[in-house]
C-alpha cells in the first residue's frame, strides 16, 4: 500500500530528525557553563567571530548544581565558573584540569590580590572571573547613623528590618568576625559563641534571603542587611538612597572562577577564551556591561569614569585588607549546618 | 436554599467562584503587568514602557533557550503523538489479561515523580555514555508525553467504540483505509489534545530536563531558573506575556478547527 509507505517513511523521518538534533554544525564549539548573564554577549559574539567557533553557554543555579552535573559526567563541559569554596572542594575531588598559564599571558595583568589565593595555591586550576565583598547594605532614609561594625544590625531601632543571606557559612562567619575572630573558625566554643549572639539577632531578621534580598532592599521592605558588593551596586542604581560599607571588623571576600573540568576536548580553545576576557580592553567592555568587579588592574585605562567611580565595585585598598576568605572548615561544616538550622527555626 | 431550584444561585456561590478565579488569574496578571515595568526590579513599579519587548529580541540568551524549549517541544510532541497513538490502537486489541499489565507500565511514568524520572534517565544516560545535550533532553520528554498522550487518545477511541470500523472492513475498507478513513477522523480531537498536552508539558517541564540537560540544551524554564541569583529582568515577563498570548490563540485555533471537523465538513473527510 502506497499511503502505508508514506507513513513509515514520515516515521523514521521523524526519528532521524529526534537523532540529527543532538549533533548540528562541524564548527568547533566551546561549551561554557556558568551563572546566568554571567558576560556580555557582544563580548562572546566577538570571540565567536575572531576565531571562528560556536560558545554554547548553558546556565547553573548554583555551586552545588554545578558539581552535581559534573559529577554525574557525560555533559562534556570546557569552561564552568565555580565560586572560591567550590574551587577547592572540586581539587579535591580531583575534577578540574590543570591550567596551562603560558597559554593565559593576560592573566599577568590580574590583581595581585587574585593571584595565587589560599584555595587554589599558585592558580594550578582557576582564575578570578569576578570577586565581591560581603558588608552591609542600609537605607539612608532608615538608618541615619552610618553603620561602622556588624554589631549594629543588632540595634533595637532596625528591629523587623533586618535582611540576612540565607547562608550558614556566611551569616555564621560574620558573627564570628563581629566578635573578632577568623570567619572559618573551627574552634567549636567559638562557632557556639558566635550562634548565641545570632539567636539574639533572630528576632529582628525580616528575611534569610540570597535570592531576593535585591527587590527587598529596593522596594523598602528591608533596611539594613548583609549584602554582597556587587548586588549593592544594582541596589543603588535602582534606590540611589541605599549605600555600603565594610564594617570595621572585616567582610568575608568571594570570587566566582574559570576552570577547566577535566577530561574536556577543548582545552585549548578554553584557555583561548579565559585569555580573551582577560585582555584589558576586553574586560573592560565586559565588566561594564555586566555590572561586576573587575580583577585585572590594567583593564583601568579602559572603564568609564561612572564605573570606576563607583565604591560598591571599586572596593578601596583600605577596605580590601579587611576582607578575608571563607575556607574548608572540614568536620566542623557539620557544627555550622547544626546550629544554622536551629537558628533558623527559631530553637 | 429554595433559590437553587429555581435556577438562581446563591449569592454565596457567585462569590466563592469569582474568589477561584482571581486565585487564579492574579499571579498571570501580575506577570502581564510587569512586563511594562520601567524598573528592571520587580517589586517597584517605576513607570510604563514597552522597552522589554524590544530589548527581548535582541537578548541572545532568551533567544536560544526558547529557540531550544520550542525545538525540543515540537519534536517531542510529534514523536510522542504518533507512538501514543500507536499504542492506544495496538492495546485496544490485546487480550484483557496481558493487556491490564501493559496499562499499568504506560501509567506508571504520569505516577512516578519527576525527581525520580530524571534521575534514573540521567542514570541511565551516563551508563550507556550518551553525551548530555538536545537528544537527551527530547528523549526524556518523549518518554513522559507518550503516557499522556496514550491516556487521552484511548479514553477517545473507547467512547467510539468498534461498530463504525467493523461496518468499514464489511463495506471492503482494507484496513488502512478504515485507519485512515474511519478511526482517524473520530478520533482526532483525541490526538489533536493529547499534541497540545505533551506539547504543554514539553516546555513547561523543569524538572526532568534540569537531570538530563548538557550544553546548548538550556531550556527557557533552566534559564529563568538560573536567574534567580541576578534578578528575574522583565524581558522574562514580556516573555511570558507573549506566550500566554500565543498559547491562548492556539487553543481558540485548535477549538475553532475541531468545531468546523464536527460539523458538515466531517462528511469531505469520508471518500464514499
Amino acid at each position: 500500500m502506497n499511503k502505508k509507505k508514506w507513513f513509515a517513511v514520515v516515521l523514521a523521518g521523524m526519528l532521524a530528525l529526534t537523532a540529527l538534533a543532538g549533533c548540528s554544525s562541524k564548527q568547533e564549539t566551546l561549551n561554557l557553563y556558568s551563572w546566568a548573564d554571567n558576560f556580555d554577549m557582544d563580548m562572546i559574539k566577538q570571540f565567536e567571530s575572531e576565531n571562528n567557533v560556536k560558545v554554547n553557554y548553558a546556565i547553573f543555579a548554583n555551586n552545588e548544581e554545578l558539581l552535581a552535573k559534573l559529577k554525574a559526567g557525560g555533559a562534556n563541559y570546557d569552561l564552568i565558573q565555580p565560586s572560591d569554596y567550590m574551587v577547592a572542594s572540586m581539587i579535591k575531588q580531583d575534577l578540574l584540569e590543570p591550567l596551562d598559564l603560558n597559554q593565559i599571558p593576560n592573566f599577568q595583568y590580574a590583581a595581585d590580590r587574585f593571584k595565587n589565593p589560599e584555595f587554589d595555591p599558585g592558580n594550578k586550576y582557576s582564575i578570578t572571573y569576578t570577586w565581591g565583598v560581603t558588608g552591609i547594605a542600609y537605607n539612608k532614609k532608615y538608618v541615619k547613623e552610618t553603620p561602622a561594625s556588624w554589631s549594629d544590625l543588632w540595634k533595637e531601632e532596625y528591629k523587623g528590618k533586618v535582611l540576612l543571606l540565607d547562608d550558614n557559612r556566611e551569616i555564621i562567619g560574620m558573627a564570628l568576625k563581629k566578635a573578632g575572630k577568623s570567619n572559618s573558625s573551627q574552634a567549636e566554643a567559638d562557632i557556639h559563641a558566635a550562634a548565641d549572639d545570632l539567636r539574639k539577632l533572630v528576632p529582628s531578621v525580616l528575611a534569610f534571603d540570597t535570592d531576593n534580598i535585591k527587590q527587598k532592599m529596593i522596594a523598602e521592605e528591608g533596611w539594613i542587611g548583609t549584602v554582597w558588593s556587587g548586588d549593592a551596586a544594582v541596589i543603588a542604581a535602582e534606590n540611589p538612597d541605599v549605600a555600603y560599607v565594610v564594617p570595621e571588623e572585616g567582610g568575608t571576600i568571594w570570587s566566582d572562577n574559570y576552570a577547566i573540568p577535566k577530561g574536556t576536548k577543548n582545552k585549548e580553545l578554553a584557555q583561548k577564551f579565559i585569555n580573551f576576557m582577560l585582555d584589558p580592553e576586553n574586560s573592560a567592555k565586559n565588566y561594564e556591561s555586566i555590572g561586576y568587579s573587575n580583577p585585572i588592574v590594567k583593564a583601568k585605562e579602559f572603564h568609564s569614569k561612572e564605573y570606576l567611580d563607583n565604591p560598591m565595585i571599586n572596593l578601596s585598598e583600605d577596605e580590601l585588607k579587611r576582607t578575608e576568605w571563607l575556607i574548608d572548615v572540614g568536620k566542623h561544616l557539620q557544627l555550622y549546618d547544626r546550629l544554622w538550622t536551629e537558628l533558623k527555626s527559631g530553637r | 436554599m429554595k433559590a437553587a431550584g429555581k435556577g438562581k444561585q446563591h449569592p454565596l456561590l457567585a462569590f466563592h467562584s469569582a474568589l477561584l478565579i482571581l486565585f487564579i488569574y492574579v499571579p498571570v496578571l501580575m506577570i502581564v503587568i510587569y512586563s511594562f515595568n520601567d524598573s528592571r526590579i520587580n517589586s517597584n513599579w517605576s513607570g510604563f514602557t514597552l522597552k522589554w519587548y524590544g530589548s527581548l529580541f535582541d537578548n541572545r540568551q532568551v533567544m536560544e533557550a526558547l529557540g531550544n524549549s520550542l525545538t525540543i517541544a515540537v519534536i517531542s510532541t510529534v514523536v510522542s503523538t504518533v507512538f501514543g497513538t500507536m499504542a492506544a490502537l495496538a492495546l485496544r486489541r490485546m487480550a484483557s489479561r496481558k493487556k491490564k499489565g501493559v496499562i499499568g507500565l504506560l501509567y506508571l511514568p504520569i505516577i512516578v515523580p519527576d525527581i525520580i524520572m530524571g534521575l534514573s534517565l540521567l542514570v541511565l544516560f551516563s551508563q550507556f555514555q550518551v553525551p548530555l545535550g538536545k537528544l537527551t533532553v527530547i528523549i526524556a520528554h518523549i518518554t513522559f508525553s507518550i503516557s499522556y498522550v496514550y491516556v487521552i487518545v484511548s479514553s477517545r477511541l473507547a467512547n467510539m467504540g468498534k461498530q463504525l470500523e467493523e461496518a468499514a472492513s464489511d463495506l471492503g475498507a482494507s484496513p488502512w483505509q478504515t485507519f485512515r478513513f474511519v478511526t482517524l477522523p473520530s478520533i482526532w480531537p483525541g490526538v489533536l489534545a493529547g499534541a497540545i498536552m505533551a506539547f504543554t508539558l514539553s516546555i513547561d517541564d523543569f524538572m526532568i530536563s534540569f537531570f538530563v540537560a548538557g550544553p546548548n540544551s538550556t531550556t527557557l524554564p533552566i534559564y529563568i531558573y538560573g536567574l534567580v541569583k541576578r534578578g528575574i529582568s522583565p524581558e522574562i515577563n514580556a516573555l511570558c506575556t507573549l506566550m500566554i498570548i500565543v498559547s491562548v490563540a492556539l487553543i481558540v485555533l485548535a477549538q475553532w478547527l475541531l468545531n468546523r471537523g464536527n460539523g458538515n465538513e466531517r462528511s469531505s473527510m469520508l471518500p464514499f
